[in-house]
């Protein structure tokens, strides 16, 4: 048995594909990220229209964007039309232009921007229309009946930098866990590994449970190395102490048995890893890796909901903020659940008896 | 068809021994399809065994099932004197496996391969050794994607031999190499029946049944269509010999094709020649006949060849089919 899990150790670490989803990728994204000013990065130059001076909408519009940190607000001289808008994007005065106008008593603002990346879209989107959320309630008057003040106090203290860390870790995690498990078994079954396995009196659950094991424990050398460089460059991660550690590793467990279902679902080597992919990229991007999911729309933060990774970096954050354990179990339990779950479903996807 | 047995040099056959393979009528069907077809065969101690027949015949699911990765729908099986469908496990740790593809991780070296597959079995024979058996020694620090086909080919051949296998199984272990490097295999299993175990090897090439197989089991369509010796087989043929007569001008196919105790008269030309090829149950007297017939005609014979029917012939008459098609 331990010939066979050393064995698996090395075809893990000596496959090069999987050494970069594991360190490379999430270590790249750290370094890039660190690179960039966080106090000019994601400020965008935003041009301000406004049709009636008079209107208190657009005036407690105009102030409440102005407030926003991440928008760098310039009220236009003139009136503009949406080709005006255009052409000022166009010819790069703006990033983004909001149109307000007034009809009675109504007003509207219309955001146009000329940003292409899909981050950057959905956060001027996300953001512009987070401040119009704000002053619809204020105007409205009364309180509202969710104090948002309260999380935007707290991020006060966690720098962009520090909210990144366990985003990258988790992210690291689950495109080395999902895409390289599901890379290996399907590439066992192809080559026939699996079925020159299976005519050794070796029981194929051994081989299959070492290939698992092997990933786990490469997993949990790959959350201390990446928490030690990104300790180093300022993410301050390792507050999280053991829990953080153990909650990353236990994590890991949902995306190898998504791995594992992939592999059982889908045949063809090419088709596994664009498979795994299509699975473990929408994933990093929507489940609060690089940003806050509350900055994402009303909608898409409910949807993202579905998602594991959104738990697992929620209760990752909280144990780097210093948060106990037993104040994490809703999120535990859902994590819990999703690893039931994955596993059972696993179960009955994947055959050691598939001949590909 | 009665089985004959035959000993060969260098070989350990017993006929007294108890068998190495017993199969009683296996068949296996996938939904409508017949795979195997009732198919009964013995293997004795130390010979090399050939499954010949042509691609579809039924060669690698028999031997699967005989391995334990396919389960027959009727039938059963002895290996070793361990029944194939209650002990699989015991034959598992006995028989050696080379499978039709190459089957090894891409990740580890040779030696890190044969020690994981070392570690599967209760003896095991060492990576060094094996290694050096199949001439590779030089190489064991290399990888699977690093070598040669043959060098490939003769690799899963010694990962078949890591548990120091009584039987072993050899399922199309020259297709696709050179003639250079399939001779070099073909000794390869001679040395490996030599040091006393038994072997059985699938083929479609009828000259490695010929070379190499002690017996051989011709197979058809999920039947047995013929067991005997690669001789005995031939000698079962009505015309055993094939005779080619080259003469410089034609003759009288009418009259050739009356040629008693003759069979597949083919004429064709070659530039100005005329060539006459067919098989003879007596080939003394058919190459008589040819030659008076030829100085009737006022010719002579150019070139003659008289050779020994072959497995090809032995096929085509058996099945009515080629063994290539």
């Amino acid at each position: 048995m331990r010939a066979l899990f050393g064995a698996s150790l090395k075809m893990v670490v000596r496959d090069k594909q999987a050494l970069f989803w594991a360190l490379i990728f999430p270590i790249m994204f750290l370094g890039v990220f660190r690179l960039f000013s966080f106090d000019s990065f994601g400020t965008t130059d935003l041009l301000v229209s406004v049709q009636d001076e008079a209107s208190p909408a657009q005036q407690a519009l105009v102030a409440a964007l102005g407030e926003s940190d991440f928008l760098d607000v310039t009220v236009a001289e003139s009136t503009l039309d949406l080709a005006s808008a255009e052409a000022a994007i166009e010819d790069d005065t703006a990033s983004a232009v909001v149109l307000l106008t007034s009809e009675g008593a109504e007003a509207r603002a219309e955001l146009i921007h000329g940003i292409s990346d899909p981050i950057g879209a959905s956060v001027i989107e996300a953001g512009v229309s987070s401040v119009v959320d704000n002053v619809n309630l204020q105007l409205q008057g009364g309180r509202p009946p969710i104090e948002y003040v309260a999380a935007s106090v707290d991020a006060e203290d966690t720098t962009f930098f520090e909210f990144l860390g366990p985003g990258i870790i988790g992210m690291g995690l689950m495109n080395f866990a999902t895409i390289s498990l599901a890379g290996s078994l399907s590439r066992y079954r192809e080559e026939g590994v699996l079925r020159r396995i299976r005519a050794t009196p070796l029981p194929p659950w051994k081989f299959f449970g070492s290939v698992v094991l092997a990933h786990m424990v490469v997993a949990a050398l790959q959350v201390v190395i990446i928490a030690v460089v990104a300790e180093l460059l300022g993410a301050n991660v390792l507050r999280g102490g053991i829990p953080f550690l153990v909650l990353a590793v236990l994590g890991t467990v949902i995306f190898l048995n998504i791995g594992v279902i992939v592999a059982g679902l889908v045949h063809g080597r090419g088709a596994v890893e664009g498979a795994a992919n299509a699975i473990t990229l929408p994933m990093m991007f929507l489940a609060g890796t690089f940003f806050p999911v509350s900055q994402l729309p009303g909608a898409v933060q409910l949807a993202v909901q579905a998602l594991p990774l959104t738990h697992l970096l929620v209760a990752m954050r909280a144990f780097v903020e210093g948060e106990s354990v037993i104040s994490q179990w809703p999120e535990l339990l859902i994590l819990a659940g999703w690893i039931v779950g994955t596993a059972v479903v696993a179960r009955f996807t994947f055959s050691l008896e598939d001949n590909g | 068809m009665r089985p004959r047995c035959v000993v060969s040099a260098g070989s350990s056959l017993n006929e007294d021994a108890p068998p190495v393979i017993e199969a009683r009528g296996i068949t296996r069907q996938y939904g409508e399809l017949t795979a195997l077809d009732g198919v009964s065969f013995t293997v004795r101690p130390g010979e090399i065994y050939g499954i010949l027949g042509p691609n579809g015949a039924g060669k690698t699911t028999l031997v699967e099932i005989l391995e334990g990765l396919n389960r027959p729908t009727a039938g059963d099986a002895t290996v070793l004197g361990y029944d194939i469908r209650t002990q699989i496990g015991e034959v598992k740790k006995r028989v050696g496996v080379q499978l039709q593809a190459s089957s090894y991780h891409q990740y580890l070296t040779l030696r890190e391969i044969l020690e994981l597959f070392g570690s599967f079995y209760p003896r095991s024979a060492e990576a060094g050794e094996l290694l050096a058996r199949v001439h590779l020694e030089d190489r064991a620090d290399a990888r699977i994607n690093q070598l040669s086909g043959g060098m490939k080919q003769r690799f899963s051949i010694v990962a078949a031999l890591v548990n120091e296998p009584d039987l072993v199984f050899f399922d199309e272990p020259t297709a696709g190499l050179d003639p250079d490097a399939r001779r070099d295999l073909w000794q390869i299993v001679r040395d490996v029946r030599d040091s006393g175990a038994t072997v059985v090897l699938t083929t479609h090439y009828m000259e490695e049944a010929e070379a190499l197989c002690d017996r051989v089991q011709l197979m058809h369509a999920g039947k047995i269509a013929a067991v005997d010796t690669p001789a005995g087989l031939v000698r079962s043929l009505h015309a055993p010999y094939r005779v080619r007569v080259t003469t410089g001008a034609a003759l009288d196919e009418r009259t050739v094709a009356a040629l008693p105790g003759t069979s597949e008269v083919r004429h064709t030309t070659e530039g100005d020649l005329h060539v006459v090829e067919l098989r003879a149950q007596d080939a003394p007297r058919t190459v008589t006949a040819l030659t008076d017939l030829a100085h009737d005609a006022g010719t002579e014979v150019i070139d003659l060849a008289v050779l020994p029917a072959t497995l090809e012939d032995v096929f085509l008459s058996v099945t009515g089919r080629e063994l290539s098609g």
